[in-house]
C-alpha cells in the first residue's frame, strides 16, 4: 500500500516533469519561428533613386555610375574601412579600401602614412615632421572604375571584365591568380586575396547596388565625404558635383584610364 | 641531263593535313568542354559572373534596417547630432545579428576605454588633418579640465552616444542656465 503511494507520487512527478519540459521546448521553438521583425531587402528603402520597382526587382536600363571622394569632408575616422572589412570579411593585411594621410611642410616634403590601412582610425599625430606643416588631409582610396580598365585588358583568362553599367569586377571561379592584373592596376588596389587565392579588389559593393542600396562605404561615412550615383541621373547629387563648377581631379589622369572616380578638392601632391 | 627530284607520292602531305584537322578538331571539341556555358555572352568573360557577384549576400543593411526594431533608440538617433553616423560602424554588421528575419546573436556594444578610443577616432583635436568645419573638435585631456571633471572620466558619462547632446542640454534646462549646446 505505502510502495504504490510513492511509485504514483513519482509518476505524477514524471508525468508533471515531462509536462514543463515539452511545453518549455515548444515554446522555445515557437519564439524561433516567429519573425522577430523581419529584416527583409524590400523592408529596407532604396538610396539609390530608380534601381527598383514597387515589387523590388531590379529595372534595367542604362545607367553610368560615378564615385565621387570629397577630401574637403573627409575626418579620417576610417568607417569605411571597418564597414568594407566586414562587409567582404576581407583577411587581416588586406585592403579593397584604405585611407591616407597627407601631410606637407612648408618645403614641400611630402609624407604619407596609412596605419592598417586606416582601419582602427588615426589616434596619433605624425611626430617625424620638422617643418612647420602647410597642408594636411585625408585621401580614400578605394577601385577607380576605369572606363579603359589595363586590369580587363591583361587577364589572361577572361576572369576580369567589365559590365554594361562599367562595373569592372572578378570572377573567382575563373582567376587563377596569376596576379598580372595586380601588376598592370595603375591605382594599386587589386590584391591576391589569401582566403580565396584569386585576384580581389573592391567592387563598389555591386551586390548592393544592384539591389537599390548605396555601397557599403558610403553609407556609413558619417560626413557624406563618399557620394555614389547614376550620372543619367541629372537629379543625383554626383551629376551636379561633375556638371557644376567644382575643383574635380582624377588620380594619374594621364595614364589614360579614366576613371569613374573623381575627387573633390585633390592637391596635385597626391599620387 | 637533270634528274627530277619531284616525288609523286602524297602521302607527307596528307599526314600533315591529317595531324592538322586532327588537332584542330581536338582543340575545338576541348574548349567546348573547358568553357564555361556562358562564356563570351556578353564579352570575353563568363555570363553568369554577373549574377553571382550580384547573389553575394548583404553583411550590412542600412540605418533604416537597424531602427525598425528599436524604436526607442530610433527616436534619440535621429534627433541628435549623430544621426548620420551609421550604426553597423560601432555595432557590426547586421547579418551578425539577424538571420532571414530572426535575431541570431547580440551584437557587442563599446565598453569602458574603447568608448573613448571610438569618439576620438572622430573628434580628436590633435589630429589636424580634419576639416575643422565639418564636425566638433576637442582636445583631451584640456576638454575634461575645462568642464571640470576628473581627467578619467568616460565620454558616454556626459554624452549620450547616439544623441551626444541629450544630456547636456537636458541639465541645463534643469538648471536653467546657458544656452542649448548645437
Amino acid at each position: 500500500m505505502m510502495m504504490d503511494g510513492i511509485e504514483k507520487e513519482i509518476s505524477q512527478d514524471r508525468r508533471a516533469f515531462i509536462k514543463k519540459v515539452l511545453g518549455g521546448t515548444i515554446a522555445g521553438s515557437l519564439l524561433l519561428v516567429i519573425p522577430a521583425g523581419a529584416m527583409e531587402l524590400s523592408a529596407i528603402p532604396e538610396q539609390i533613386p530608380g534601381m527598383r520597382d514597387d515589387t523590388g526587382t531590379f529595372i534595367s536600363k542604362k545607367r553610368k555610375f560615378a564615385f565621387i571622394v570629397d577630401i574637403t569632408r573627409c575626418i579620417g575616422c576610417g568607417s569605411c574601412c571597418v564597414a568594407d572589412k566586414n562587409e567582404y570579411q576581407v583577411p587581416d593585411g588586406m585592403y579593397r579600401t584604405w585611407v591616407e594621410r597627407y601631410v606637407i611642410d612648408d618645403q614641400d616634403n611630402v609624407f604619407v602614412d596609412s596605419p592598417n590601412g586606416g582601419l582602427d582610425g588615426y589616434q596619433e599625430p605624425r611626430k617625424d615632421i620638422e617643418h612647420p606643416v602647410r597642408d594636411t588631409f585625408f585621401v580614400p582610396k578605394l577601385c577607380n572604375m576605369c572606363e579603359h580598365p589595363s586590369c580587363v585588358q591583361v587577364c589572361p583568362v577572361g576572369a576580369t571584365y567589365q559590365t554594361d553599367d562599367g562595373f569592372v569586377l572578378v570572377d573567382a571561379k575563373r582567376c587563377v591568380a596569376c596576379g598580372y592584373c595586380v601588376q598592370a592596376c595603375p591605382y594599386s588596389v587589386r590584391f591576391i586575396n589569401p582566403k580565396t587565392k584569386t585576384a580581389d579588389k573592391c567592387t563598389w559593393c555591386y551586390h548592393r547596388v544592384r539591389k537599390g542600396l548605396l555601397p557599403a562605404c558610403v553609407n556609413v561615412c558619417p560626413v557624406q565625404a563618399r557620394k555614389f550615383g547614376d550620372l543619367n541621373d541629372k537629379d543625383s547629387e554626383v551629376y551636379k558635383i561633375l556638371h557644376q563648377p567644382h575643383v574635380v581631379s582624377v588620380l594619374k589622369p594621364d595614364m589614360g584610364n579614366k576613371p569613374a572616380l573623381h575627387y573633390v578638392g585633390l592637391r596635385r601632391e597626391v599620387v | 641531263m637533270q634528274h627530277e627530284y619531284k616525288s609523286n607520292y602524297l602521302s607527307h602531305v596528307i599526314k600533315i593535313i591529317l595531324v592538322l584537322v586532327v588537332v584542330g578538331v581536338v582543340g575545338v571539341a576541348v574548349r567546348a568542354m573547358v568553357l564555361p556555358k556562358s562564356f563570351g555572352e556578353f564579352g570575353h568573360y563568363r555570363g553568369d559572373a554577373i549574377q553571382d557577384e550580384i547573389n553575394r549576400p548583404n553583411r550590412h543593411g542600412t540605418n533604416a534596417s537597424c531602427l525598425v526594431c528599436h524604436p526607442y533608440i530610433r527616436e534619440m538617433h535621429l534627433a541628435g547630432v549623430h544621426s548620420t553616423v551609421s550604426c553597423e560602424f560601432c555595432h557590426g554588421p547586421v547579418a551578425d545579428h539577424v538571420k532571414n528575419g530572426k535575431v541570431t546573436n547580440k551584437l557587442p556594444k563599446k565598453e569602458g576605454k574603447e568608448i573613448k578610443r571610438l569618439c576620438l577616432r572622430c573628434h580628436n583635436q590633435i589630429i589636424r588633418a580634419r576639416p575643422k568645419e565639418s564636425i566638433k573638435m576637442i582636445s583631451m585631456p584640456q576638454h575634461l579640465e575645462q568642464k571640470h571633471v576628473r581627467t578619467d572620466h568616460n565620454c558616454n558619462q556626459c554624452h549620450n552616444v547616439h544623441a551626444p547632446l541629450m544630456w547636456v542640454n537636458e541639465a541645463k534646462a534643469m538648471v536653467g542656465v546657458g544656452e542649448e549646446t548645437k
